[in-house]
Order: structure tokens, then C-alpha cells, then sequence
């Protein structure tokens, strides 16, 4: 698409936005692939007005504010630069754009309160998960508060549970295959500390030593894709300080959202002074699921105990796992390896399920009937259990079938895998 | 944006900036008194969204109508009307001639939400309202054991109207027809807000405002035929060192009898820019790649049917893979679908030509084109469905670095490649902003005048997508 976006101004993130709105053919072959273009049928809410609206506002032609409203309801889920046959990284346009016009947004004291709490809570596991507790009780009252309460409250499960603390490092079992450092999440830790526990023994069962490096935190995506990018700048270059990637032989994330976070650094960096450690870093990036599928190929995994009756498993592809880091494979091929359990697809699968970070909270209207709706899809197809790789998409999913009266167990994939270890399956 | 629109997209709890970019069209005020606000857009975000297709941008529209019923478009086509606004319909935008892409300051009409969609399956006939997508045709019909065979490489977006409008074709255009051979019947509203409900008998009117790109009337709604799908289906991928030999392989193939159901090219550039989109393993090095399916319901006619393309490929001097599986034939074809798109990953712009010729000088036309796109110094690149003889030549371009005459001069040159050999200019396109010039060469002056005069004669003032198919008079 033609552009006149006056990239010298907008510095090394101009480039990176002015290069995706070039890329853009305009075609339409985004609009199918849109959670809001599904939902509200109109043009501004896709992908492909999306990037009108962000090069008109760069180059001056229309006023932020006028655009805010459809950017702002975008999920961020790039299930549009899967279905791109152009190559336009929507993703890496709409973070960078968010980054670049949050300082010019103007946004009412409880919104920013609301921003802050957030931006505060989500990276300080102690602090959320105190915070999640204390709404476990206001829980009952969600009804009778204001949307912007409810919301989150909505999101929290029935059960808070206590924070388990993670070794520093976890040895291998058997002779040592690997080294890898984890990244052990934020919100994850305290909503389902349980994701952690399995992954460390799951990997240590198959030879992995996995050292958790001290002085790592928040991955900084949830500040990034809310456009506070100062911030996101000071999570990730403490992570890059706490991960020396020469040290192990991949660094681990089991949350789709904070893997995909990592793996941008070299984008958020971009034309400044850490971006060739931040390339290094990410280079070193994968996702549990990618990783554990490398062991299968290389010399194999231990095998699991089969389960006690004929499983059929609904994966959920997280929109951070599948479109955002292509992962799509590696976790179906691990679970079929558990003797007994059958993968079924979920009809629309390709479609968000409205969790988004903090999107439940910036729009719950959309992110319910999203949630609702993939909540629906994935019980038509009766499964045993639900999976899925993304503690967002765990809560957003246990939420929603719960409401629709299902009682079958959500759990992360590596979660599944450990069970099958334990004979609990 | 209104309290009622806020109520209809967002209940975000974010105070709602006030937009600054209203217009302040009377007709714009008049549509939503009328309409009432969720069906019209009037902020300029709103509006500016609605001023491009899949190739070109046009003019920002003064409105933009979302008409959720017939009664709508009446409304809004007499409203434009009393004020002297031109008219553009518009599905999804996914067409590649500028057909929707407003020339001068108009009321848009975009028909996405219009999609109501009966399937008839004793009749084999789906009645569907413009604004369905293609592809839910057939994933209604499926049930019943029917499919909607016109299938444009764009069919997950673009609407059942915008295939109308352009009388769209696709790969199982071949063997199978184009969107107007599957219309039995159509509603119609007219440049007056008249509403028209036409059949295939008596003067064939429903066939002449199939393809005529909005510029004669808005329809409505369309009676589609539906047909059981072939039970066999086998899939083969050929490659080839240049272009030609693909052509001599099509033609070989057909005038020995074979009627395949998808017979489709690409060339090296564009199977290169698919590749780096979907990472099947395609030929890199080929010149030419050709996906042929045979279809059927005997097996073995199917299976001839294969072998003779296969040794037509094999004569022509190509290398032959069979797909071993449904899934292989269907990423095989995802790949087809993609190449139009992909192509931005070359250059950011380009000009679709959309030629047909017979197939007799399929060689000849192949060869002439490449050599005129060597001999231009532009990147130029071929794919099309060749079984019809239906060819999409592609000038991408870069603006910034390459003259825009330049590129206009060879796809005029291109078009008389055609024109010459008993060709014409558009498949399934249109002709749209992007060839309207070159009706000149394809038109002689006296049919011109007759197709002025059906024009003139159902929108006597030119407010159906003004700008489009027809050039200007010389002497205006």
C-alpha cells in the first residue's frame, strides 16, 4: 500500500510500521481470518481497515483519536498474519503503533487507574495473586458492580490457589540431555502454579536440567501490546540481563502469550543499542511444546503410561501459539503420543477466543461473545477434556463452558502430559 | 459515533473519544434519520475504509449505507437520487479492477450485512442476499450433497454480489462455468430505487447486469443453481523449464479429450512468492507450474482423464507429481488461491491484466507476453486458468522507483496481445477503473454506442458507479 509515512520523524519503530503498511496488498484475504470483522461485519474492524486507519493517522490525515475506537477493539490474536499471503506483520504494526500513540492518548482517571492496576499487578505474581484471592471473595458480588469490576472478576477462577515457590533449578532425572532456563510467567504463577510444577517435571523426567535465572521477570508483552512501551522497554532488558542465551541450550516459556513476547524482542529493540543481544535471546526462544517435539526427534521422549479409557482431547490453539509463533504441530504430535487419547478439532478453530490479555478487561462485550462462542464450538465436539497452551485461553475457556454447563477439565498440554507420566489420566 | 452506534460495537468502558472527522453531508444527516445510525457510517474513519478494493483507492465517500434488507437499498438509492450522489455497491472488496472503489464523491452501499441464505434442495437452488460469502454457499449446500461450484480464488471473503458484479470466475470455471451460468434468477433494484425481479427468459436481462460491475443496477437478491459435487477427484502437479510448454501441455491435453475440473498455471515468480508464504516444497526452479484435478463420478474416466494430461505433460517436456493425498491436493490448491495476494511480497503495487484467448494460441500468447514484460524492464508474471484460456498477467510495480506509464503502456500492450489474437479483455474482473481505456481497442465504435445506450437507457444519469467499464466519450 502507498505510503507517505514520514518515517525519519517516528524513528526505528516508523520503519518497522511504515514496512508493514507497504507490505499490505489490500486484498481482504485478512477478513474471514477477524474475531471482529466475524462479529461486527464492518470494515474498520478488520485487519485490512486497521492498517488504513493506522497509515492515515501516521501520515497525519486522520486524527487518533477518530481511529482509537477500532484499533483499540483489535485483539492482537494475528490470526490475520496467518491467513496473510502477503507477508504484512500486522502484529509487529499494531504493538509498534499502540507503543508509538498511547502517550498521545487522552483517557479518564479510572481508565488509567484501571491501566495501572493492571500494568502494576500482572508482572508482580505476589501482588496478583493476593489481588486474585481477595476477588475470589467479591467474586459473588460481580453481578451487582460496575462493568468495568466485573470484568475481571469474571476472569478469575473459583479457586485461587496458594503460589508454590519454583527451585532455582530443577535436575535432570537419568543422564542429562539438556539445559534449558525457564521463564516462569506472571499471571500463570498465580492462577495455576500447577502449569510450572508440570513442566519442570515433565522436562526433568526426559533428561532436561532446567535452571529458572534469578532477577527475570514479566516478559513485557501485556505492557507492550497495551502501548506502554517505556515500560516494556525496562521488563526486557532485565530479562535480557537475567537469560545469558549461551548458558542453555533453549530458554523456555509455557505461556503462548509471554513466549510470543520474547520471541519479539528483536522487533521492540529494533534500531537500538540491545537489539543484536535481543536477537541472540530470541533465537533461543521456544515454547515448550516446540521444544519437547525437538526431544521427540531427537532420541525420543520417555513413554507415557496410557490412559484409563479412551480420551478424546479438544486442543484450542492459542492465537500466541499457533499465529503468532506457527506452533501448531508440536503440541497435537505430543499429545497423541499418550496412548488412548485422540485429538478432535474445534470447528472455527482458527478464531480467538476473546481473552487476549488484558482484553476482557478493555472490552468485555466483545471478549464474551467471543468466549461464548468458542466455548460453544468447542463443546459440539463432546470432548473428554479441553487443551491448550496459554493461561488466558485456560481461564477465557474454563469460564465460558463452565457457563454452558460443561464440566470437562481444562488443562495446559504439558499439564495432560504429566498426568499421562502419573498414571492420573 | 452516536449512543446508538456505541450500542451496537462496543460497550468498551473507555470514554468514547468524540470523532472529529463527521462529514457534514446532508444526505449523509438524511440517510440516518431515515436508516437510523447503525446503518450509516458517517465519521471519516468510518468512511475512509470504504474508498478501496483489492487494487486501487479511490474517493473518501461522503456516507456509507450497511443495508440490513432490500427496503434499505431502495431507501438509500432514492435518498442519493433526490440529492444528485452517485451510487457504489460493494461486497467485500476483494475485486481486482477497481470496481468498488469510489471514482468521485458517492454514497457507498456495502451489502456484508445483507446474508440471508436459503438452500432449496429438492430444486437444487440457493436463494442467497448479496452480502454471503461465496464459500458459505457450498458449506450450506453440503448437507444436502450439493455444492456452489463458482469458486474464485477468493472465496472465504468475497460476496455472492461482488461475484455477480464481476461475473467471477475461478478454477472450476473450466469444466464447471462462471458465476452467470449458475444465476436463474435476480432481484434488481434500479438507479431510480425501483425494485426488479428478472429471470433467464425473454430478453436475457439478469445476464446483463451480471458483470456489469454495479454500473446498471444493485441486486438484491440471487437464485443459484447447486449441483451434486463429482464423487472422484485426482489431483496432479506438473512443472515445466518455461512458460510456453505449459500452454502446448494445456492444449495437448484438451484436444485429446481430456476435460479436467481445475486446469490452473503459475509461473516461477509467482509458485516463488507462494512458496515463501506457505512452505510446500513447490518446484523453486520451474518456470512454469501447472495443478491440474480430474473429476468425476467413473473412477476410471478419472483416472484416464489424469493419464492423458500426465503424458501431455510428460510430451511437452514437464516432470510430473501425482498428489498422494487429499490433504497434499488441498494445500496443492491453497497454494493456487494464494498466488494473486502473495504477489505483494514481490512489489507493493501492480496492474491485474485479466485477458482471455482461445486456447489454440495459448503458446504464442504466453510467449509473447513474457517477452514484452523481458524486453519492459518491470517484473512482470503469468498465472491463470489456462483450461479456459483465461490469463492473469501481472505488472508489479513499486511507485516510488517505477514510472506508473510505463506500466500503464505495457498492460496496454498486453491487452492488444490479446485483442490480436481473438482474445478479450476481461475473464472475470471486470474491466473496472484498470482496462476501462483499453475498451477502446476491444470495442469498435458502433457497439460502444450500443453499450452507451443500454447504459443511458437503465441509468439515464450515470449515478451507478460512475467511472467504471465505459471510457468517457472522445468528444466530452
Amino acid at each position: 500500500m502507498n505510503n507517505d509515512i514520514p518515517v525519519r520523524e517516528l524513528g526505528p519503530q516508523g520503519e518497522v510500521m511504515a514496512h508493514a503498511v507497504d507490505a499490505c496488498v489490500h486484498c481482504g484475504f485478512c477478513l474471514p481470518a477477524c474475531p471482529t470483522y466475524a462479529l461486527l461485519g464492518d470494515e474498520m474492524d478488520s485487519p485490512r481497515g486497521r492498517i488504513v486507519l493506522m497509515k492515515e493517522v501516521l501520515e497525519g490525515g486522520l486524527d487518533l483519536l477518530d481511529a482509537a475506537p477500532h484499533l483499540d477493539r483489535c485483539l492482537g490474536c494475528q490470526a490475520c498474519v496467518t491467513a496473510c499471503p502477503s507477508g504484512v506483520p500486522y502484529g509487529e504494526l499494531i504493538t509498534s503503533f499502540r507503543g508509538w500513540s498511547e502517550p498521545q492518548r487522552r483517557r479518564s482517571p479510572l481508565d488509567r487507574a484501571k491501566r495501572y492496576a493492571i500494568l502494576k499487578a500482572l508482572p508482580a505474581p505476589r501482588l496478583f495473586s493476593v489481588a486474585a484471592r481477595v476477588g475470589q471473595y467479591a467474586k459473588p458480588l460481580a453481578p451487582a458492580l460496575p462493568a468495568a469490576l466485573r470484568g475481571p472478576l469474571d476472569l478469575l477462577p473459583e479457586h485461587v490457589p496458594a503460589m508454590q515457590p519454583s527451585p532455582r533449578v530443577t535436575p535432570a532425572q537419568g543422564p542429562r540431555r539438556g539445559r534449558v532456563a525457564f521463564l516462569t510467567g506472571c499471571a500463570q504463577q498465580a492462577l495455576a502454579p500447577n502449569f510450572n510444577a508440570a513442566t519442570l517435571r515433565v522436562l526433568a523426567r526426559n533428561g532436561i536440567e532446567v535452571v529458572i535465572p534469578e532477577g527475570q521477570g514479566c516478559c513485557g508483552a501485556a505492557a507492550l501490546h497495551t502501548g506502554a512501551r517505556d515500560e516494556a522497554l525496562r521488563l526486557v532488558r532485565a530479562n535480557l540481563d537475567a537469560f545469558n542465551p549461551d548458558d542453555y541450550d533453549a530458554v523456555l516459556s509455557n505461556a503462548a502469550g509471554c513466549g510470543a513476547g520474547l520471541k519479539e524482542y528483536p522487533v521492540i529493540l529494533h534500531g537500538l543499542h540491545d537489539e543484536a543481544r535481543a536477537k541472540a535471546f530470541a533465537a533461543k526462544v521456544q515454547d515448550i511444546s516446540e521444544y519437547l517435539a525437538g526431544l521427540v526427534r531427537e532420541g525420543g521422549l520417555e513413554p507415557f503410561m496410557p490412559a484409563s479409557r479412551s480420551l478424546k482431547v479438544a486442543y484450542h490453539d492459542a492465537c500466541h501459539l499457533a499465529h503468532a509463533q506457527g506452533v501448531r504441530a508440536a503440541p497435537r504430535e505430543l499429545l497423541r503420543m499418550i496412548p488412548g487419547v485422540s485429538i478432535v478439532e474445534i470447528p472455527e478453530g482458527d478464531l480467538c477466543c476473546g481473552s487476549a490479555g488484558t482484553y476482557n478487561l478493555e472490552q468485555p462485550e466483545l471478549a464474551g461473545q467471543l468466549g461464548a462462542r468458542k466455548a460453544g464450538h468447542i463443546l459440539s465436539t463432546a470432548p473428554d477434556l479441553i487443551a491448550s497452551g496459554n493461561i488466558g485461553c485456560h481461564t477465557q475457556i474454563q469460564s465460558h463452558v463452565r457457563r454452558q454447563g460443561s464440566a470437562a477439565p481444562v488443562m495446559h498440554t504439558v499439564e495432560v502430559l504429566d498426568r499421562a507420566y502419573r498414571g492420573e489420566l | 459515533m452516536t449512543p446508538e452506534k456505541l450500542a451496537l460495537t462496543t460497550t468498551s468502558p473507555a470514554p468514547r473519544p468524540r470523532s472529529e472527522g463527521g462529514t457534514d453531508s446532508a444526505l449523509a444527516a438524511e440517510l440516518t434519520r431515515s436508516l437510523g445510525p447503525k446503518k450509516v457510517l458517517s465519521n471519516l474513519s468510518e468512511r475512509l475504509s470504504y474508498r478501496y478494493d483489492a487494487i486501487q483507492f479511490g474517493v473518501t465517500p461522503l456516507a456509507v449505507v450497511l443495508p440490513e434488507s432490500t427496503e434499505d437499498v431502495i431507501a438509500t438509492v432514492r435518498a442519493a437520487r433526490r440529492a444528485g450522489v452517485s451510487i457504489v455497491g460493494r461486497g467485500a472488496a476483494s475485486g481486482l479492477s477497481g470496481g468498488a472503489a469510489p471514482m468521485r464523491e458517492a454514497v457507498v452501499i456495502s451489502f456484508t450485512r445483507m446474508t440471508k441464505l436459503e438452500i432449496f434442495p429438492e430444486r437444487r437452488e440457493a436463494v442467497a442476499q448479496p452480502g454471503v460469502i461465496t464459500l458459505a454457499v457450498t458449506e450450506a449446500a453440503r448437507p444436502h450433497g450439493l455444492i456452489y461450484p463458482p469458486d474464485p480464488a477468493s472465496f472465504r471473503t468475497s460476496t455472492i454480489g461482488g461475484n455477480l458484479g464481476e461475473n467471477a470466475g475461478g478454477p472450476l470455471c473450466f469444466k464447471y462455468g462462471v458465476t452467470g451460468d449458475y444465476v436463474t434468477a435476480l432481484d434488481f433494484v434500479d438507479a431510480e430505487g425501483e425494485l426488479h425481479s428478472l429471470t433467464r427468459d425473454a430478453y436475457d436481462l439478469a445476464g446483463l447486469l451480471i458483470g456489469s460491475e454495479g454500473t446498471l443496477g444493485l441486486i438484491t437478491s440471487a437464485t443459484l443453481r447447486l449441483t451434486p459435487p463429482p464423487r472422484f477427484t485426482r489431483t496432479l502437479m506438473a512443472h515445466f523449464a518455461e512458460v510456453g510448454q505449459v500452454a502446448e501441455a494445456v492444449s495437448a491435453a484438451i484436444a485429446a479429450g481430456a476435460v479436467p475440473g481445475k486446469l490452473e498455471f503459475m509461473d516461477g515468480a509467482c509458485t516463488n512468492a507462494v512458496e515463501d508464504y506457505l512452505h510446500l516444497g513447490l518446484p523453486r526452479d520451474a518456470g512454469a507450474v501447472l495443478l491440474v484435478d480430474t473429476d468425476g463420478d467413473d473412477l476410471d474416466t478419472v483416472e484416464e482423464e489424469r493419464a492423458l494430461v500426465e503424458a501431455a505433460c510428460l510430451q511437452a517436456g514437464g516432470q510430473v507429481r501425482r498428489a498422494a493425498s487429499d490433504a497434499e491436493s488441498a494445500a496443492l490448491w491453497q497454494a493456487r488461491r494464494s498466488v494473486s495476494p502473495a504477489l505483494g511480497r514481490i512489489r507493493p503495487q501492480r496492474m491485474n491484466e485479466d485477458i482471455v484467448v482461445p486456447r489454440s494460441v495459448l503458446p504464442e500468447v504466453v510467449r509473447e507476453i513474457r517477452a514484452l514484460g523481458d524486453a519492459s524492464g518491470l517484473k512482470l508474471v503469468q498465472f491463470g486458468h489456462i483450461g479456459d484460456g483465461n490469463l492473469h498477467p501481472n505488472i508489479l510495480f513499486d511507485p516510488r522507483r517505477e514510472s506508473e506509464e510505463a506500466v500503464h503502456l505495457l498492460a496496454h500492450q498486453i491487452a492488444l496481445v490479446a485483442i490480436r489474437h481473438g482474445g478479450v479483455l476481461s475473464g472475470e474482473h471486470g474491466i473496472g477503473t484498470m482496462k476501462r481505456e483499453f475498451m477502446r481497442d476491444a470495442v469498435d465504435p458502433e457497439t460502444m454506442t450500443a453499450l452507451r445506450n443500454v447504459k443511458r437507457a437503465l441509468d439515464p444519469a450515470g449515478a451507478l458507479n460512475p467511472g467504471k467499464i465505459l471510457p468517457d466519450p472522445e468528444d466530452a
